[in-house]
């Protein structure tokens, strides 16, 4: 598998790619307002990089060449410097995925737990969806839920291959993903924690 | 700002003390102990080391890891190992992990036998491999620029390239995409890397990976020769390496010279070798017959053009162009004085300049040095834009800025590649530069109306002050400014004026008597300032000597068209190509009753109007001496063999001279430059030997005393001719060095001369 | 030495509804500490937290006083950078003070900055912690409104500047100095030092560095007193820990213990060890990136320098387990391709070596390697320990390194299986071959649910045992 670009010759008939002319680059207005109050944030604005893709993948699916260009012209950097921050983080896209992410972590704890068949039930079950954007994940952090996944930014866990239908329909549906399995709603695993009126979690057997 | 300096220290390596300059890195100091450490990534040109590679890991006394040397200041007493086991173990060892993905296809590389991958890992490496796994495999080699082809299989992601780009030349355009072993060069969306410097990857990648397209399999190392040689295709004179084969040059890379170029190359300078072997180059001698310039022994031509010179005698005029040699343009002065009894030559584009203020332009103390771009508190640009006049200087300007704090201010007619890095920028009407410093110094004095003479430059008083401002500084103490500019404002028709309120502008910082602190002007031609010293103009001999006043270039026009002067000589000229105003060269040139050539290509100038043109050297075959913009006198010698019929320039003029009853005494280039050295006051006692390669800056010597001091006690402002007027010479009048021949006729560079001019970054 | 009750410092009331609301976190006490280190000086605070001998939590264990120290004195820029990118595998404690407790956290940095004179932070927090870093940025909008994060906080003269930096899924960006490239809004590649960040940090200035949990102890140091604190845990390893603990048991989750107990009464006593009839294999102590221990080190004490003296290390107090029915080989794989999908590139070792060790584990795997493969891919992990330019490197090599030492038999064994299959063709000729105890080349996939009932655990003390 060649990641993209590796193959490709330059097309000499282009323009070299410098820093975008406002002029000519048509720049949505919510991202620019949103670019420029991430830039403010920061003694330097290239600090913005990172929330400034964020933002432009968020309103064109992507980091492709259009959103990539609008974003260095409001932050006056040549396209190629964003491209290769965007390239680096895993989280940026910088080839067309499907809308809905579902990063399933298959590093150690969640694939001593199962993880990697979660992940092939998932692929199987996206199948040709062109809405979904089925990844392996390194960890994501949600070992005590191990096996899960991050379905759209929302931590889901322990799944069992028998929940994937029941992802991928919640999030078609527009509804909350398994409200039951978000670690939003999970205590903490420590028995000392909590002061006696709050109650333990996950009660003693009750997995 | 003070340079930095280093206490001699001592250290010990390998078991020898050695002595070192403090705090340099042990790469750079082992070397002064005969050690080789090996290195990928460390590039001093490039900053500050990133420690990337690990070739260099070193053992050093007190401290338990391996080192990098290329990161690690020596210090006194530091006891160091590069030949240790455990050193050799990690050298092998980083050797072994560079060729896992290195294809080996050494035999079919251009950078084989060239290659440092190859020397370190014959040096360094184990000898065996234990990678037995398929390499990686992609399409080789591809287009990455019209110049350039990218490898990517050999690449070892040492990163010089990416740094080259994002942190010398500043363009950001070439990067790494992804992460880890998927890591790969590219650019953006598939768009090319052009750059006006884009070519000094291909010299900095120790590997195949990025290779000259121009250059692909012309020659392995065993065919070719370095030739050393000066760049004359622009006023920056960068110092050059010329492969040679067969007589042909091939390629041209960088020769490090700190004190000219810092070791870079513009795309210009080290493609445009192409076009001295094109079909455009002039190689035979040719005379007008029948409308056609027609082939002829060089005996015809000579004899047809002294006719015609004898028969103008003193009606007779020359331009002088700009990659002329500081000899060629003292003997065409001595033949058109001494032969033909006219003063009427000229080397500027921009119009005569008032002797007085030449040489009080010329002062000395007065003179910034190139390295003082680097280290200056502040720097003015003023009426020019580096990269297209001179572009090796725009590379120095964002090297003082990004490492050393200087502060820079733009101030032009339009917009400059240095813009984003400067910190104040003011615009003003085109040829209203000398307005422009009027209102500047008047800010700094404060005495004048600030704002009413702003405003007559077509400038913006607010740009103004925060111009004045940023040359000031906060603190009150002695600065040293530089003030970078472009020989246009001193163009006519405000040529004095612009000279008067430079002068006026230097004073005003004490410019004098501050170390580091100067003027450092762009001459419009290359060798403008060799030419002008050598005496190649209407009001001045050589070495700024009284002379009976000339025409110059404009006058000469006018003066062909109204039937006052006859025969034109053009040396490494093309009027309709460089000088102001091309409608009424276009007359002048159809008004002359002869035109003689002495020319390298054949532009259209030469082609159309030209009766006997002389085949002229490009730089690779000449022989003689050039001045730098900071008064350095440097050298050219022969590179390659002159292409069909040839002569020297400088046996040419001696030729002509002689058959026009003037003998030049003259019959070797070592007596041309001989005569040059005794004809310039202060340059004497000057020797080819003590140029040498570096070069030498005349002010610098003893004899510079002689450079004869101004005959006024005070420099005389002009009266400012309005700007509308000069507005429109102004545009005729100025070239990017991108617009060239040498540009227009490489096939390399052809993509670029449409554009005419380059924006960086 | 532990004691018997364990202190509960970072936990406390964690799951408290609404704790994550300034009201709430007031209610309970929160940002008195800051109003008791505002009203002290900086050097105070600083005492103080010297005092407590409290050690980074997010890897290295450099202590935390020392580094606020470090930083220049002197009217310039300044900057505190929590480091929020919890990506080491196993490591999820700083997942829930952010969630739970953010204003902890913001109050810690504002007392860490006073201390350090710091007057701009930020929180670099991954990517993929979408809840806690709205938590954060919720809180800190509600600190700000009170004027606990902004200009002249509470009338000290302190001011301090926060930003909460979203990063956008790398590893690397978790070692300083790439976190702080990444903050600038470039590729997240580790720095060259020196120049140390105290010198030379964020945007060329003085910065310190310090992790969530780290910060977030801050509060209880100014609480409790620096000497008090330092009571807590053993003599260079003081106070509470948050360890996560993941893999092969029973109850995996954030425990908060005392420093220096036992490190089977965190894995058997707390998490409720492996399921029954297993046995541990083997288990990282601090993340993927520390070496492995095995069955026999469970009694090493789980501190610093107990687990140093052991040839691991206590990192970022992530415990993962394997058990017994695990090959190692793909623990091994796991753990490689990992560090190979997170190298950022920039140094050679790292680059190519955690490159080829995978492919090397691949091959042994396919039954395509020979025993002298074990050989080259061990001293390939020699080749890189000390000789990159970060860390990353060496988070391979040490725990692959400890893997090929500890299990060298298995290993071989696999080698000789796998190779027996491929000459074979069939499982049935390696199952004949009786090399291995496990089927090669499949993580335990099924068997991991938990559906198993509960039971008892070899020896573990039930002390730790909530609910027990």
């Amino acid at each position: 598998m060649s990641p993209r670009g590796w193959d490709v010759p330059a097309d000499l008939e282009k323009d070299p790619a410098t820093i975008p002319d406002p002029a000519t680059t048509d720049v949505p207005q919510q991202l620019r307002e949103s670019i420029e109050a991430h830039m403010a944030n920061y003694p330097d604005r290239r600090s913005a990089a990172l929330p400034a893709l964020a933002a432009a993948q968020r309103l064109h699916g992507w980091c492709s060449p259009e959103a990539i260009e609008q974003v260095a012209c409001v932050m006056s950097l040549t396209p190629a410097y964003l491209e290769s921050v965007a390239s680096f983080y895993d989280m940026l896209e910088t080839s067309p995925v499907g809308r809905h992410s579902v990063y399933v972590c298959t590093n150690i704890s969640c694939s001593l737990r199962g993880g990697d068949d979660l992940y092939e039930s998932f692929v199987a079950a996206a199948g040709e969806d062109l809405d979904f954007n089925v990844r392996a994940f390194e960890c994501l952090g949600a070992c005590d839920i191990a096996p899960m996944a991050s379905v759209d930014g929302v931590y889901v866990g322990p799944l069992t291959t028998d929940d994937v239908r029941q992802v991928l329909d919640d999030v078609k549906a527009g509804r909350d993903v398994l409200p039951d399995k978000q670690l939003a709603r999970r205590l903490v695993a420590d028995p000392h924690a909590n002061a006696e009126e709050y109650p333990l979690h996950p009660p003693e057997g009750a997995r | 700002m003070p340079r930095p300096e280093h206490p001699t220290i001592t250290f010990t390596i390998d078991g020898r003390e050695v002595q070192a300059p403090e705090n340099a890195m042990l790469v750079d100091a082992a070397k002064l102990g005969d050690v080789e450490i090996p290195v990928f990534c460390y590039e001093p040109k490039l900053g500050q080391p990133v420690g990337a590679c690990r070739m260099c890991l070193v053992e050093i006394e007190g401290i338990p890891k391996l080192q990098t040397g290329c990161s690690t200041p020596v210090k006194d007493g530091m006891v160091v190992y590069t030949e240790s086991e455990r050193v050799k173990t990690a050298q092998q060892s980083v050797v072994e992990f560079l060729l896992i993905n290195h294809p080996l296809d050494c035999p079919v590389c251009d950078k084989g036998g060239e290659c440092p991958l190859q020397d370190i890992t014959f040096g360094w490496g184990g000898g065996i491999s234990r990678f037995i796994e398929p390499k990686r495999h992609f399409v080789k080699p591809l287009e990455l620029s019209p110049l350039i082809a990218i490898d990517r299989e050999r690449c070892i992601l040492c990163y010089r390239c990416v740094r080259f780009s994002q942190e010398i030349s500043e363009d950001y355009q070439l990067v790494l995409l992804e992460r880890g072993a998927h890591s790969y060069v590219a650019t953006f969306d598939g768009h090319p890397y052009v750059a006006p410097f884009s070519g000094n990857i291909v010299e900095l990648c120790p590997v195949g990976a990025l290779t000259s397209r121009p250059y692909r399999f012309r020659a392995r190392p065993w065919d070719i020769e370095g030739a050393g040689s000066v760049c004359t295709l622009c006023p920056a004179q960068c110092n050059t390496t010329i492969t040679v084969r067969d007589e042909r040059a091939l390629r041209v890379l960088a020769r490090q010279n700190d004190e000219v170029d810092d070791g870079w190359l513009c795309d210009k300078g080290r493609f445009a070798y192409q076009s001295f072997h094109v079909e455009e180059r002039i190689t035979e001698p040719l005379l007008r017959d029948g409308g056609q310039l027609r082939p002829v022994t060089w005996e015809r031509a000579l004899t047809e053009a002294a006719a015609a010179l004898k028969r103008a005698g003193e009606h007779s005029a020359a331009i002088v162009g700009g990659q002329s040699t500081n000899e060629e343009g003292l003997l065409l002065g001595e033949l058109m004085r001494g032969a033909l009894g006219s003063n009427d030559i000229d080397s500027r584009r921009a119009g005569a300049l008032d002797l007085d203020l030449q040489r009080r332009l010329a002062e000395p103390t007065l003179q910034a040095r190139v390295s003082d771009l680097e280290f200056a508190h502040a720097v003015l640009v003023l009426d020019a834009d580096p990269v297209n006049d001179a572009p090796i200087f725009d590379l120095r300007l964002r090297k003082g800025i990004r490492r050393n704090g200087l502060q820079l201010a733009v101030a032009s007619p339009g917009e400059t590649s240095l813009d984003e890095n400067a910190r104040a920028i003011a615009r003003y009407a085109p040829g209203a530069g000398a307005a422009f410093v009027r209102a500047l110094c008047a800010e700094l004095s404060g005495a004048g109306d600030v704002a009413a003479l702003a405003q007559q430059a077509g400038s913006d008083a607010e740009q103004v002050k925060a111009v004045a401002a940023l040359l000031r500084g906060g603190g009150g103490e002695a600065r040293e400014i530089v003030v970078l500019w472009g020989e246009r404002l001193t163009a006519s028709p405000n040529a004095d004026a612009g000279a008067q309120a430079l002068l006026e502008l230097a004073d005003g910082f004490g410019m004098r008597s501050i170390e580091g602190a100067g003027l450092l002007e762009i001459p419009a031609s290359s060798n403008g300032r060799g030419l002008r010293e050598a005496g190649a103009l209407p009001n001045a001999g050589p070495g700024y000597a009284d002379s009976p006043s000339g025409r110059d270039a404009s006058a000469i026009a006018e003066a062909l068209c109204d039937g006052s002067l006859a025969a034109l000589y053009l040396l490494g000229s093309d009027p309709l190509r460089e000088l102001a105003d091309r409608e009424l060269w276009e007359r002048a040139l159809t008004g002359a009753s002869t035109v003689v050539a002495h020319a390298a290509f054949l532009t259209e100038g030469i082609r159309e109007h030209a009766d006997v043109v002389f085949p002229a050297e490009v730089y690779a075959e000449k022989e003689g001496t050039i001045v730098h913009p900071d008064g350095r006198l440097q050298r050219l010698r022969p590179a390659i063999g002159r292409s069909g019929e040839v002569r020297a320039g400088w046996q040419v003029l001696s030729e002509l001279s002689l058959r026009l009853g003037h003998d030049l005494d003259v019959l070797t280039a070592t007596m041309a430059s001989r005569k040059l050295f005794e004809a310039v006051p202060f340059y004497a006692g000057l020797t080819l030997e003590e140029i040498s390669g570096r070069g030498v800056r005349w002010q610098e010597r003893e004899a510079a005393a002689a450079l004869p001091a101004p005959e006024q006690a005070e420099a005389v402002a002009g009266e400012l001719a309005s700007i509308d007027s000069v507005e429109a010479a102004e545009r005729a009048g100025y070239r990017s060095v991108w617009d060239s021949a040498e540009v227009e006729f490489s096939p390399a560079l052809e993509f670029l001369y449409p554009r005419r001019e380059l924006v960086g970054g | 030495m532990a004691s018997a009750a364990p202190p509960v410092l970072l936990f406390k009331d964690i799951d408290e509804p609404g704790l994550a609301t300034r009201e709430v976190y007031e209610r309970r006490g929160g940002y008195e500490s800051m109003r008791k280190a505002l009203a002290m000086t900086p050097e105070q605070v600083l005492e103080q937290l010297e005092g407590s001998g409290l050690r980074g939590r997010g890897g290295a264990g450099f202590s935390m006083g020392k580094k606020v120290s470090f930083l220049p004195k002197g009217a310039m820029d300044k900057y505190l950078v929590c480091n929020a990118d919890e990506s080491e595998p196993g490591t999820f404690k700083d997942r829930e003070l952010m969630q739970k407790t953010p204003h902890m956290l913001i109050e810690g940095i504002v007392i860490a900055s006073y201390a350090a004179g710091a007057n701009r932070s930020f929180i670099y927090i991954r990517g993929e912690y979408v809840l806690q870093a709205d938590a954060l940025d919720a809180a800190l909008a509600e600190a700000r409104e009170a004027g606990y994060v902004g200009e002249d906080i509470l009338g000290s003269g302190h001011s301090l500047s926060l930003v909460v930096h979203r990063g956008a899924g790398a590893y690397i960006c978790g070692e300083e100095t790439g976190l702080l490239d990444s903050l600038e809004g470039k590729r997240g590649n580790p720095r060259l030092k020196p120049p140390f960040p105290a010198n030379q940090g964020l945007y060329q200035g003085p910065t310190l560095i310090n992790n969530v949990e780290t910060l977030s102890t801050v509060p209880t140091i100014i609480a409790m007193g620096g000497a008090e604190y330092a009571k807590l845990g053993v003599e260079t390893s003081t106070g509470t820990k948050l360890v996560s603990v993941s893999g092969h048991v029973r109850r995996p989750g954030n425990y908060e213990i005392e420093l220096g107990i036992p490190s089977r009464e965190i894995i058997y006593g707390l998490a409720g060890g492996p399921e029954v009839g297993r046995k541990v294999k083997c288990w990282f102590p601090g993340g993927s990136s520390s070496p492995v221990l095995k069955e026999e080190d469970l009694d090493i004490p789980y501190d610093f320098n107990s687990l140093a003296g052991a040839g691991s290390m206590l990192g970022s107090g992530a415990i993962i387990v394997v058990d017994d029915s695990t090959p190692i080989l793909d623990v091994a794989m796991k753990t490689a391709k990992f560090y190979r999908h997170e190298s950022c590139g920039k140094c050679t070792p790292c680059r190519e070596g955690t490159n080829w060790t995978v492919t090397m584990l691949e091959r042994i795997d396919t039954g395509e390697a020979t025993p002298m493969d074990l050989e080259i891919m061990a001293s390939v992990q020699e080749h890189i320990i000390g000789n990159c330019l970060c860390v990353l490197g060496d988070a391979m090599a040490m725990p692959i390194g400890s893997m090929i030492a500890k299990f060298r038999d298995e290993f071989e064994a696999h080698i000789e299986a796998a190779r027996a299959k491929r000459t074979l063709g069939s499982d049935s000729a390696l199952e004949a071959q009786g090399a291995l105890e496990e089927p090669p080349g499949l993580l335990l996939a099924s068997d991991g649910s938990g559906d198993q009932a509960p039971g008892a655990h070899d020896g573990a003390p039930g002390t730790h045992r909530g609910g027990a």
